[in-house]
C-alpha cells in the first residue's frame, strides 16, 4: 500500500470509527479503569472526544496510559465505535516520540525472552529460578514491574516440544493449533488438552512453527509497528492454511481476538479481515461441531462445580460463552457464571507497578465471587485472567479445554 | 438619560468594527444590539476569511478588497484566525474554461493561487472525490465569528468605548431633521430607556431597513437567507471550494472541530427567518457530495441559517447576481441630519467597511485621529510561556483554545482558578473540552444573560452532542454565578438553551443525530423530567 493510500485510509477510518460516537457516555460506565480511578479520564474523552479535538495543538493525554484495552468500552458502545483501537493508536503514536521504559519492553517482549531462555540448557530452571531471586530482591519492582506478584513461571518443556511427542490419529480433518506464548511457553498441558479434545472429535492437529507472537503485549505498550510485522508475518502463515481449508484455532482469547480482530481494526488492510475468517477460538469452534451434530458429547462423568469467569476479550468475539453450554453437557458438572465483569489483569497491564492496585481494584469483584461460591474449580479461557485467579483468588484455575479433556476419559 | 457621542445600532461583524475604530480615535461610543453580539449574519455563515478567490471572475473589486482585508485579519486576529489556507477544486464535471478565467482573475486581483498536483491535493485532503482533475492553493482561512466580535468589543473597551447587549432599538429621536437619540427596549426587562447622542449608525445588516422605518427612512435590504450544515468532525483540513461559478453548497470550511458546508442562496422577507428545511440540507448535501464523495457518511451535527444584507439600489439585481459590496447612506441627504445607514458587504472585509464609515464620521466630528485598526492587534495572545504554565492544568489539547477564546487576563484568571481548585479542572462540556472554571468565568460576566450567551464565548454545546451533558451542568453553574436574575431560573434557561440545539438539530434529523436526539429526550424528558410536573 503506498503511503498516500495508507494516509487516506487512516483519515476514512479513524474518522468514521469515531464520528459514530453519540457521547452518550455507555462507554465511561462500562470501563472498569475507571470505576477503580479517577485518574483516567475515560475512554469517551480520551477516545472519539480528543480525536475532534486534535487539530488544536500538539499535545499529549497522559491519561491514556491508564487504558488497559479490555475492550469493555467497545463493548459498550451502542454506535460501535472501536475505543480501545483509537486508544492504541494514540498510544503507539505517542511512543513515536518518546522513549519506551525498559519495563515496557520487557513486558512487551515475552516472546523474545523465552527464546533467550530455552535456548539455555536448563533455561527454564534457571530463569524460574532468577526470577523467584529477582522478584526477593526487589529487581522487578525497581524497574515498575508489580512487586506482589510473580512472573509467570516457564514450564520444564514448551508445549511445541512436547507435541512432538504426542501420538496423534491422523485424519482427513485437519486443524493448525495456535498455542501463543502463554500456552506454549508457560501452560502447555492447556495445548495438550486441546489436542485431546480434538483429536477425540476426529482432527489431526497440526502446529505451524512459523507462527509468532500475535502481538498483543506489543500493542498495548505501544510498538505498534513490531506488532504489525507480526500481523503479516501471522496473517500470510493463515491465509496459507485457509487454502488448503485448515482453519487455525487458538485456546488464548487475547490471541484469537488479535488474529480475528484487532489486526484489521489497528492496521485495516483486507487481507486481515479475509484471513480472519479462517480464525476461531477453540471453543467457538467445537460449537460449530456442535452446531452441526458432530460434537463428540460422549463425556464420562465428572464431579465438579465449576466457576466460569468469562475473559473480556472473549466476550469482545461476540460469540457467547460456549464453554459453560458445552461443559454442561457433562453428567456431573455444573457451570455457574462468575458475571464478576472484568479481573483486572489485561494481559501485562497487572504486572506493571503503578497498575497493579488498580488491578487489584478491578479484580475485587470476581475475587469476592470466587471466596462466597460454592464452585470447586474456577475456569477461564485466557492465560493472564487465570494468573490474575490465581494471586487475587488464591484458587488453581484452568482452562476450559482441561476440563473437557478431562470428560472424555483416559487415552 | 444615557449619552453617547456615536450610538451604533448592530452588534454584528460591521457594528463591532465601528465600535472599535470609533473608540481607537477617541470618539465616544455606544452599541446597542438586540440580542447578543454576531446574533446574525455574522455567526450564521461560514466561518471562512475569504482570499479573494471566490469573487475573482465575478468581482474583481470585491476579490482585491478581500485580499488586503484578509491578509490584515491574519494579522491583527491571531486569536480568531486560523491560517488553514484554501483549496479551490475543479471536478471533471466542471467547465474547464472557467479555470482559465478564475486563475487570470485571481492574478489580476492579487491573489497567490497555486497549482497543485493531484496527488498533493489527496495528500493534504485525503477524503477529496477523486472526481478532482485540478487543484490550486490560496490563502483562503477559517474566522470564528463569535471570537472576532468579542475581540473587537474587548479592543473596543480598553479605548472606553461601551456596549450594551439586549437593547432593541424602538424609536429614534429627532429634533428639527437632527437626530437626537434613541428609544431602546431593554428585551429582558421589558423597560423602555432613552440614549442621546450626536450621530446615529444603523448598521443592523438584515434588519438595517426596519432600523431606518424607525427614522421614517427607506433603505433597501434584501434578507437572503443562506443555509450552512455543521458536521461533527474536521473533514477538511483547508478551506475547500468548488472551482467553477459560485454556486450553492460548494464550500467546506474546517471551523474549530467541525467543518461547516455552504450555502444556499435565497430571498426571504424576514431577516428573522432563521430556519432551514430539510429541503435545503438534502441540496447541500446533494452538491457537497460531488467534492467529497462519502459525505453522507459524516454526522450532520445541525443546520443554521443567516440573512446576508443585500443592499438593493432601486433597480438592483438580486441573490447570487446582487452585489456582495457595501454602501453607506448619509440620510442627511433624506432630510436627517447625524443619522448614517451601512449595509451590504461582507464579514471578511468588515474592517474596511468600518474604516470607510467611520472615517466620515470623524469629519464630521471634526476628529482627525487616522485609523489604527489595521495596525493594532485585536487583543493581546496569551504568552508561549503562560500557556506552557497552565497546560499543566488545563485538559489535554485545551490550552491553545481556551487562551483564544479568553484573552490574557480571563485566562490567566480561569488557569489560576484551575491551579487552585483542581474541581474546577473538570468538564463542563465534554465534546468541546471547557472546564468548569472557563464556563465560571464567562457566566459571571454582566453580559451573559442566558447560557446561549456563555455558549457563543466558550462553545459548550456546540460539540457532538449538542447540549446533552452540558445542558444541564451550565445551568447550575449558571444559577450560581450569573449575574442577571434570569440565571436563576435555571430549569427554564435549561429547556430554552436545549429548545436552540433542537432547531438546528431538526432538519438534520437522520441517522446518527435521530439515535442522538432521541438520548436527549430520554435524558431531559424521561429522566429528569423537565416538561412534568405542571398542573394542568
Amino acid at each position: 500500500m503506498s503511503e498516500l493510500t495508507k494516509a487516506i485510509k487512516e483519515k476514512t477510518e479513524s474518522m468514521l470509527t469515531a464520528d459514530h460516537c453519540l457521547s452518550c457516555t455507555s462507554c465511561m460506565a462500562g470501563c472498569p479503569v475507571m470505576e477503580a480511578s479517577r485518574e483516567y479520564r475515560g475512554p469517551k474523552l480520551v477516545g472519539p472526544a480528543h480525536n475532534r479535538m486534535r487539530f488544536s495543538q500538539e499535545d499529549v493525554e497522559e491519561s491514556l496510559d491508564f487504558c488497559s484495552n479490555c475492550k469493555s468500552c467497545d463493548r459498550a458502545c451502542p454506535s460501535g465505535v472501536e475505543v480501545s483501537t483509537l486508544n492504541m493508536l494514540r498510544r503507539a503514536e505517542y511512543y513515536k516520540t518518546h522513549p519506551h521504559s525498559q519495563r515496557d519492553d520487557m513486558l512487551a517482549h515475552g516472546e523474545r525472552m523465552a527464546k533467550l531462555v530455552r535456548s539455555m540448557p536448563f533455561g527454564a530452571s534457571c530463569a524460574n529460578l532468577g526470577m523467584k531471586i529477582g522478584k526477593s530482591l526487589g529487581i522487578f519492582k525497581s524497574i515498575g514491574i508489580a512487586g506482589e506478584r510473580d512472573m509467570p513461571a516457564y514450564a520444564s518443556k514448551s508445549f511445541l516440544s512436547m507435541f512432538k511427542d504426542i501420538r496423534q490419529t491422523s485424519s482427513e480433518k485437519k486443524i493448525v493449533f495456535y498455542p501463543g506464548c502463554f500456552i506454549n511457553e508457560n501452560d502447555p498441558e492447556v495445548g495438550v488438552a486441546f489436542v485431546k479434545v480434538m483429536q477425540k472429535n476426529g482432527y489431526e492437529v497440526l502446529v505451524d512453527r512459523e507462527f509468532n507472537c500475535c502481538g498483543s503485549p506489543l500493542v498495548v505498550t505501544g510498538y505498534l509497528d513490531e506488532a504489525l510485522e507480526h500481523a503479516h508475518n501471522n496473517v500470510a502463515r493463515i491465509y496459507h492454511w485457509k487454502q488448503q481449508g485448515i482453519p487455525v484455532v487458538a485456546c488464548c482469547t487475547s490471541c484469537s481476538l488479535m488474529l480475528k480482530k484487532e489486526y484489521h481494526e489497528l492496521f485495516d488492510e483486507p487481507e486481515m479481515k479475509e484471513a480472519a475468517e479462517n480464525v476461531y477460538d477453540a471453543f467457538e469452534f467445537l460449537a460449530m461441531l456442535e452446531d452441526e451434530g458432530k460434537l463428540n458429547t460422549k463425556f464420562g462423568s465428572l464431579t465438579h462445580h465449576l466457576l466460569y469467569h468469562v475473559p473480556c476479550h472473549l466476550k469482545s468475539q461476540g460469540f457467547g460463552t460456549p464453554a459453560a453450554h458445552i461443559l454442561g453437557k457433562i453428567p456431573g458438572i455444573k457451570v455457574e457464571l462468575a458475571d464478576a465483569g472484568c479481573c483486572g489483569m489485561s494481559g501485562n497491564y497487572g504486572f506493571k507497578q503503578d497498575k497493579y492496585d488498580i488491578s487489584m481494584k478491578i479484580g475485587e469483584r470476581l475475587f469476592e465471587r470466587i471466596a462466597t461460591s460454592k464452585a470447586d474449580t474456577v475456569i477461564s479461557d485466557c492465560g493472564t485472567c487465570r494468573l490474575q485467579i490465581q494471586h487475587g483468588g488464591h484458587v488453581e484455575p484452568c482452562h476450559p479445554v482441561e476440563i473437557l479433556a478431562k470428560a472424555y476419559g483416559e487415552g | 438619560m444615557d449619552k453617547a457621542t456615536v450610538v451604533v445600532i448592530g452588534g454584528g461583524a460591521t457594528g463591532v468594527g465601528i465600535l472599535r475604530d470609533l473608540a481607537m480615535r477617541g470618539v465616544d461610543v455606544l452599541l446597542v444590539e438586540k440580542c447578543d453580539l454576531v446574533n446574525g449574519a455574522s455567526s450564521r455563515y461560514h466561518g471562512l476569511l475569504h482570499s479573494g478567490g471566490r469573487y475573482a471572475v465575478k468581482d474583481q473589486e470585491a476579490a482585491k478588497e478581500c485580499i488586503i482585508e484578509n491578509q490584515i485579519l491574519r494579522k491583527i486576529g491571531t486569536s480568531c484566525v486560523e491560517p488553514t489556507g484554501g483549496m479551490f477544486v475543479r471536478l471533471d464535471i466542471d467547465d474547464p474554461d472557467y479555470e482559465g478565467l478564475w486563475v487570470k482573475g485571481c492574478a489580476d486581483s492579487g491573489i497567490e493561487a497555486k497549482p497543485i498536483t493531484l496527488e498533493e491535493a489527496f495528500r493534504l485532503e485525503p477524503l477529496l472525490s477523486k472526481h478532482v482533475v485540478s487543484a490550486y492553493l490560496v490563502p483562503d482561512a477559517a474566522i470564528d465569528g463569535f471570537r472576532m466580535s468579542w475581540q473587537n468589543v474587548e479592543s473596543a473597551k480598553r479605548y472606553g468605548g461601551r456596549f450594551q447587549t439586549y437593547r432593541e432599538v424602538v424609536g429614534v429621536l429627532q429634533e428639527n431633521g437632527q437626530v437626537k437619540g434613541i428609544e431602546v427596549r431593554n428585551t429582558i426587562t421589558g423597560e423602555i430607556e432613552k440614549i442621546a447622542c450626536d450621530i446615529l449608525v444603523n448598521a443592523a445588516g438584515g434588519w438595517a431597513g426596519k432600523v431606518a422605518a424607525l427614522a421614517g427612512l427607506e433603505v433597501g435590504v434584501q434578507p437572503d437567507k443562506g443555509t450552512l450544515l455543521a458536521f461533527n468532525q474536521r473533514i477538511t483540513n483547508h478551506v475547500v471550494n468548488r472551482l467553477h461559478k459560485s454556486s450553492d453548497g460548494d464550500i467546506f470550511v474546517p471551523h474549530g472541530s467541525i467543518t461547516i458546508l455552504g450555502t444556499s442562496s435565497m430571498s426571504i422577507p424576514d431577516p428573522e427567518d432563521t430556519s432551514s428545511s430539510r429541503e435545503e440540507v438534502e441540496n447541500l448535501l446533494a452538491i457537497g457530495e460531488k467534492t467529497f464523495e462519502n459525505l453522507r457518511d459524516y454526522r450532520m451535527l445541525r443546520a443554521f441559517a443567516g440573512s446576508r444584507p443585500l443592499y438593493m439600489p432601486p433597480g438592483g439585481a438580486s441573490g447570487r447576481g446582487a452585489s456582495r459590496g457595501f454602501a453607506i447612506v448619509d440620510h442627511a441627504n433624506d432630510g436627517l441630519k447625524g443619522m448614517m445607514t451601512i449595509v451590504g458587504g461582507k464579514f471578511t472585509t468588515y474592517r474596511l467597511m468600518a474604516e470607510k464609515i467611520v472615517d466620515q464620521i470623524c469629519a464630521k466630528l471634526n476628529v482627525t485621529e487616522p485609523c489604527r485598526t489595521a495596525e493594532e492587534p485585536l487583543v493581546p495572545e496569551v504568552s508561549e510561556n503562560d500557556k506552557k504554565e497552565a497546560r499543566k492544568y488545563f485538559p489535554a489539547f485545551g490550552t491553545n483554545l481556551a487562551a483564544t477564546r479568553l484573552g490574557p487576563e480571563r485566562f490567566a484568571r480561569v488557569a489560576d482558578s484551575l491551579k487552585n481548585h483542581p474541581e474546577k479542572r473538570e468538564l463542563v462540556c465534554e465534546c468541546e473540552n471547557v472546564t468548569l472554571a472557563e464556563v465560571e468565568e464567562i457566566a459571571r460576566d454582566l453580559s451573559s444573560f442566558q447560557i446561549n450567551d456563555i455558549r457563543r464565548r466558550t462553545r459548550i454545546g456546540m460539540g457532538t452532542c449538542q447540549a446533552n451533558f452540558c445542558a444541564l451542568r451550565s445551568a447550575a453553574v449558571f444559577a450560581k454565578y450569573g449575574q442577571d436574575n434570569g440565571a436563576r431560573d435555571s430549569i427554564g434557561q435549561m429547556k430554552q438553551f436545549l429548545q436552540g440545539r433542537w432547531k438546528g438539530i431538526r432538519p438534520v434529523l437522520v441517522g446518527r443525530t435521530l439515535r442522538e436526539i432521541e438520548m436527549t429526550r430520554a435524558l431531559y424528558e424521561l429522566s429528569f423530567h423537565v416538561n412534568g410536573g405542571k398542573k394542568a
